[in-house]
């Protein structure tokens, strides 16, 4: 479960940013990105498991998703992750999950047929914020 | 507007801690294809743990991949509660992009394979390494930029070049920014001699190239069709037992002593 180890990264992250800035975390936002295919419900629980008993105790956290878009560099042509992932095998997904560059890999472009994408959203977890006290 | 890592990326972090256990780092560059990067640093990573020591080996070249291949392994890395556990053939633990691709076609851009990489060391738990020796790719661009910078693991390099004036020309430009980005290199090592004539030649090459930036000429690794069949069987046992690993062996001497001594 790697989640696990990303969330332990980001809860390290918005701590040491604390500790950088100055001030107490009220609260902090990340994004989930689609093409991770993480589970929401489970980054919402590491993130409440892991910050319990902490500085980042009562903090507020705002968990967002955040849609993938993929563009094509032979075409142009922008995709939603849903719109390539049809065509992925279990194994893929799951290559996908771990390393979502790898979406090149085992895609081709609906449009024109070429392999080579650039994630312009959506790509894995990331922090997106955090708000410090005074 | 590419997805780009925030100021924040937290796994510049992660990265940090995970190098934590890590003694040495060694980057093992060419510049330039072709010239036996891979399989000597596969070989000196199977040499290491042979004598005991406990080696990593980071298959750094995403778009060409091979450490699995020399490996001979086709798995996908577990999941630990630490984060993905490498693969451990023959005491080395390794760490691909060819663990997940599985042979596919990596057409990835410079932007896509910096982040693959990033991926994989935030996520690898190596554990306690003595070492880690890192199969860099050809040329020199920002993937050569992120491992000579790895923060708190301080790098060192081993240049491979083969005896002929194009090899040498690339590694020059590899020692000068070895240099620039205070990555210190434990010295050069001629790749696939083939004859005296060119052991000769090799002396007005890489041994010269290594007197020019004052670091240590290690030695001269011959061209050995063993090693050719040892990789195409993925036998790393034979492999250790060519003329090619002999030497290898013999050239590295005092980095593995570093190794005890630090």
């Amino acid at each position: 479960m790697h989640e696990l180890s990303l969330v332990q990264g980001i809860v390290d992250a918005v701590q040491e940013t604390a500790r950088e800035k100055g001030g107490k975390v009220t609260g902090f936002r990340i994004k989930v990105g689609e093409l991770s295919q993480f589970d929401i419900r489970l980054i919402r629980q590491l993130l409440a498991d892991l910050t319990r008993g902490t500085s980042l105790d009562g903090a507020k956290v705002l968990v967002e998703k955040e849609r993938c878009r993929v563009r094509c560099l032979g075409c142009g042509s922008s995709w939603d992750f849903k719109q390539l992932a049809g065509t992925l095998s279990a194994e893929e997904k799951e290559m996908v999950h771990f390393l979502p560059e790898l979406i090149s890999s085992c895609s081709k472009c609906p449009s024109c047929s070429k392999s080579y994408f650039e994630i312009e959203s959506g790509r894995s977890v990331k922090l997106a914020e955090v708000i410090l006290d005074g | 507007m590419a997805d780009v890592d925030s100021a924040s990326d937290f796994r510049q972090g992660m990265i940090r801690r995970r190098l934590g256990g890590v003694r040495h780092v060694l980057l093992v560059l060419s510049g330039k294809g072709g010239v036996g990067k891979s399989v000597v640093s596969a070989t000196l990573a199977a040499e290491l743990a042979v004598s005991g020591f406990v080696v990593g080996l980071l298959d750094a070249d995403i778009y060409g991949p091979s450490s699995a291949l020399l490996f001979g392994i086709d798995e996908v890395p577990e999941e630990g509660k630490g984060g993905l556990t490498p693969p451990t053939i023959r005491g080395v633990k390794i760490m691909s992009v060819d663990l997940f691709a599985s042979g596919r076609p990596l057409p990835l851009t410079g932007y896509g394979a910096r982040q693959v990489l990033l991926e994989l060391l935030a996520l690898t738990d190596w554990g306690k390494l003595d070492c880690l020796i890192v199969d860099m790719p050809p040329a020199t661009g920002d993937i050569m930029q992120l491992l000579t910078s790895l923060g708190n693991a301080k790098p060192s390099g081993l240049v491979v070049s083969m005896p002929d004036r194009l090899s040498t020309a690339v590694a020059h430009r590899v020692l000068e920014l070895l240099r620039n980005e205070k990555v210190p290199a434990i010295g050069v090592v001629e790749n696939m001699r083939r004859t005296e004539r060119s052991r000769r030649r090799g002396a007005q090459g890489p041994a010269k190239l290594a007197k020019e930036f004052r670091v240590p000429f290690l030695g001269s690794l011959p061209y050995d069709r063993g090693v050719g069949e040892a990789v195409d069987r993925a036998d790393i046992g034979a492999l250790l037992k060519t003329p090619f690993a002999a030497e290898l062996r013999k050239a590295t001497l005092p980095y593995k002593e570093k190794l005890r001594t630090d």
